[in-house]
């Protein structure tokens, strides 16, 4: 079975390549059904749902879906609230080029830390309470923006709202205790998509509000702060519906927890040695960096720079800039989905050259969008500039749960970070300066995604080679055993803590490609009785 | 495939109009008769150091037809404009100054227009009540003189080609408003104490249930 514990990746749905890799649902011969559990969707015997049931809102698995990636994207709306409406706050603000760019920087610095912190409170607190704390307490500093006066206080305003980001870890923790193992990597997909999508909703969302505060009477210097108060009451919506609605378990709430001790547990120091030596994790930091840190870097200026550069009004470059945003709700599960069908004909090395296709093809067209002179081929060009970059994302997550198996919480948290951190590198280097104007910015930021995948043609796998070389054929050193196992030494494998990594090592030799699996165990053993 | 072939001649079909669009635009500043109109601009307030403040401070905006124009007979209307100065544009692209006048952005706030006739060479004179929505900065007046097309022929500026002499400095409105502050600090106060008040009863329920 899958690993119990639920984590991003732990998922063995899909890793034979037998079965459909974004299935909606886990059958019963491979996860028995509690039947006397009584519940909308079938579950487990921990009472985890086994069927993901997109447009219900039964309580309590789908419920708290709902609630997870809704509050998720709320944070992403008051996060990046301010980038729509930056045509007008500079003016109040008497805002030069570099304090919009250190916005945007700090926008996006806030949450690497505080996402390192939620995993901690989630622990301590759950993750209802998680979410709840952080979306609740951040609300002060989205009603903060009403006393603003000018680029410092504007700074550090947006760094405080940055903070609530780490609604992501709550959101991915939340749903690991409500959905089986199995299928938990298509829900925490689906979760981190549609919350990405905050994004876009915002550049729709404030300047419509901005302009209804402004046909009401406000002056435009009143109305934009005024405009900020609805991402504020979201934020309490959601906290509220959050406590109200929510619960830890599926059971109930937390109050009688009880932390079973099945698996010994494993000492950070351990983990943490095994993620930062491994040197594809520095790989994959970079390459997020410049596909989900390119999308955060684009979400702050592309509004800006369609308002500027073709004279639209707020609301229209509003319009163009949330379809930029918006395109995750398909493009994210999409470059998954053409990973893991690239992995059925060429193994893992399809996979890596999917990723470098995409990613590589999202950088060209952020250079053709940054070259573009007119408005149509601008907009053709920033939406398949997103395609790229939210699959490149997608595809990305499709590989780091093979890089290690011990340390994988770790480094799909470093990851993460590395995203944030690229999207503060971006900003500070290509927008908050006056030696490039946003459209050479652009077009510089292009280049640089193109340069930064490059190192996609490093990442070796022995077991299962790279884009240029193939697996290595060395009897021992080559098998998929080995990898996952040499991140125990003899001691532990004495006590036989490695037996989690030798099941994965078995599930993952689909990787191999299209030859291994012709010549793989018959159908009917399934892997989960192994 | 047919589908294919008409989205991408429907795209080829937008970029062509854009781009012929596009050709139609460039009219330059450079081409317009400089120094037309004479345009003086008296701040309500003056002084070393003065800073207008906006909604409040006026400016006293007198414009007419200089001796010297040549492109006269041409005028239809006269634009009055705001602009900002070399100082404000610094570290602002959006605000930068282009001989395209399609892409010029140094100029945006209308002040006002008025329809011009041979008889009214002689100018105008009116007040101007500083808008609530001008940011801070530097600013000098500008007046166009625009033909039937509405495209500019000839313009006057209340300082000189270096725009050095006469500028004025003005100070936003904060846009901060007490009842809006007030506002803001009641909602983030019910935030914080909601969610305390959350958590401490249900902490209680739980003690509650677990005593019995």
């Amino acid at each position: 079975m899958g690993d119990p514990s639920g984590e991003p990746g732990s998922s063995m749905h899909g890793v034979t390549g037998r079965e459909q890799s974004f299935a909606f649902s886990v059958a019963s011969p491979i996860v028995p059904t509690d039947t006397t559990a009584k519940f909308d969707l079938p579950v487990d015997t921990e009472h985890k749902a086994k069927v993901f049931k997109l447009f219900s809102f039964a309580n309590p698995h789908m419920r708290t879906f709902h609630l997870s990636w809704i509050s998720f994207s709320t944070c992403f709306v008051s996060t990046f609230a301010a980038a729509p409406l930056v045509p007008i706050i500079r003016e109040n603000l008497n805002l030069t080029k570099q304090d919009i760019g250190n916005a945007g920087v700090a926008s996006v610095s806030g949450s690497i830390f505080s996402r390192l912190v939620m995993g901690a409170v989630c622990d301590l607190l759950g993750p209802r309470y998680g979410c709840a704390f952080l979306v609740m307490l951040s609300a002060p500093t989205v009603f903060s923006m009403s006393f603003v006066a000018d680029a410092g206080g504007f700074i550090t305003v947006r760094f405080m709202i940055g903070f609530c980001l780490a609604t992501f870890v709550s959101c991915q923790y939340w749903m690991s205790t409500m959905f089986n193992s199995q299928i938990i990597g298509l829900v925490n997909g689906t979760a981190a998509g549609w919350g990405n999508m905050g994004g876009g909703i915002t550049q729709l969302l404030m300047p419509v509000v901005y302009e209804i505060i402004r046909r009401c009477g406000a002056t435009a210097f009143t109305a934009w702060r005024l405009a900020f108060f609805v991402p504020g009451w979201l934020h309490i919506i959601m906290g509220i519906l959050v406590l109200t609605l929510g619960q830890d378990l599926p059971d109930g709430n937390r109050s009688a927890l009880e932390k079973k001790g099945e698996v010994a547990k494993d000492k950070f120091g351990k983990i943490m040695w095994y993620a930062v030596t491994n040197y594809r994790t520095w790989i994959f930091v970079l390459l997020y960096g410049y596909s989900m840190g390119v999308e955060l870097s684009t979400d702050n200026v592309i509004a800006e720079y369609f308002f500027d550069r073709f004279h639209l009004k707020l609301h229209t470059a509003g319009i163009i800039a949330a379809s930029f945003g918006m395109a995750n709700f398909f493009a994210r599960p999409a470059g998954g989905y053409a990973s893991d069908i690239a992995a059925t004909y060429f193994g893992m090395r399809g996979r890596l050259w999917a990723l470098w296709i995409i990613q590589t093809a999202g950088g060209l067209f952020c250079v053709w969008l940054g070259r573009a002179n007119t408005l149509v081929t601008a907009i053709v060009a920033m939406i398949l500039f997103s395609l790229g970059a939210q699959a490149a994302c997608g595809a990305t997550f499709a590989i780091v749960p093979f890089v290690s198996r011990r340390a994988l919480g770790i480094i799909s948290g470093l990851t993460g970070a590395g995203g944030n951190f690229g999207s503060g590198l971006t900003q500070l280097i290509f927008f908050s300066t006056s030696q490039f104007t946003t459209e050479q910015g652009l077009t510089w930021m292009g280049v640089m995604i193109v340069a930064c995948t490059l190192p996609v043609t490093l990442i070796h796998f022995p077991q299962w080679g790279s884009m240029f070389l193939p697996p290595s054929k060395d009897p021992v050193k080559g098998t998929e055993e080995h990898y996952y196992a040499s991140e125990w030494n003899e001691q532990e494998k004495q006590k036989n803590m490695h037996q989690g990594s030798l099941r994965f090592a078995e599930n993952s030799k689909s990787e191999g490609g299209r030859r291994v699996r012709s010549a793989a165990t018959p159908p009917e053993n399934t892997p989960n009785n192994v | 495939m047919a589908i294919h072939k008409i989205l991408f001649a429907s795209l080829l079909i937008c970029l062509l109009i854009q781009s012929s669009h596009a050709a139609t635009k460039e009219r330059l500043f450079s081409d317009l008769e400089k120094s037309a109109l004479e345009v003086t601009a008296t701040p309500s307030r003056v002084g070393e150091g003065v800073v207008l403040a906006a909604g409040v401070d006026k400016l006293s905006i007198t414009w007419k037809v200089s001796s010297t124009a040549t492109k006269e007979p041409e005028f239809k209307a006269i634009k009055v404009k705001l602009c900002y100065a070399p100082a404000s544009q610094v570290d602002r692209p959006w605000r930068k100054t282009e001989n395209e006048l399609f892409k010029d952005k140094s100029c945006p706030h209308k002040i006002s227009s008025w329809s011009y006739d041979p008889a009214m060479k002689a100018g105008q004179s009116f007040d101007y009540t500083l808008e609530r929505d001008i940011p801070t900065g530097t600013y000098f007046v500008r007046a166009y003189a625009v033909d039937t097309k509405d495209h500019e022929v000839a313009f006057g500026q209340s300082t000189n080609e270096d725009k050095t002499t006469n500028i004025f400095s003005v100070q936003a409105i904060s846009g901060r408003h007490k009842s809006l502050d007030i506002a803001s600090v009641c909602f983030s106060v019910f935030s914080v104490v909601a969610l305390l008040v959350f958590f401490v009863n249900e902490k209680r329920k739980a003690k509650i249930e677990q005593s019995k």
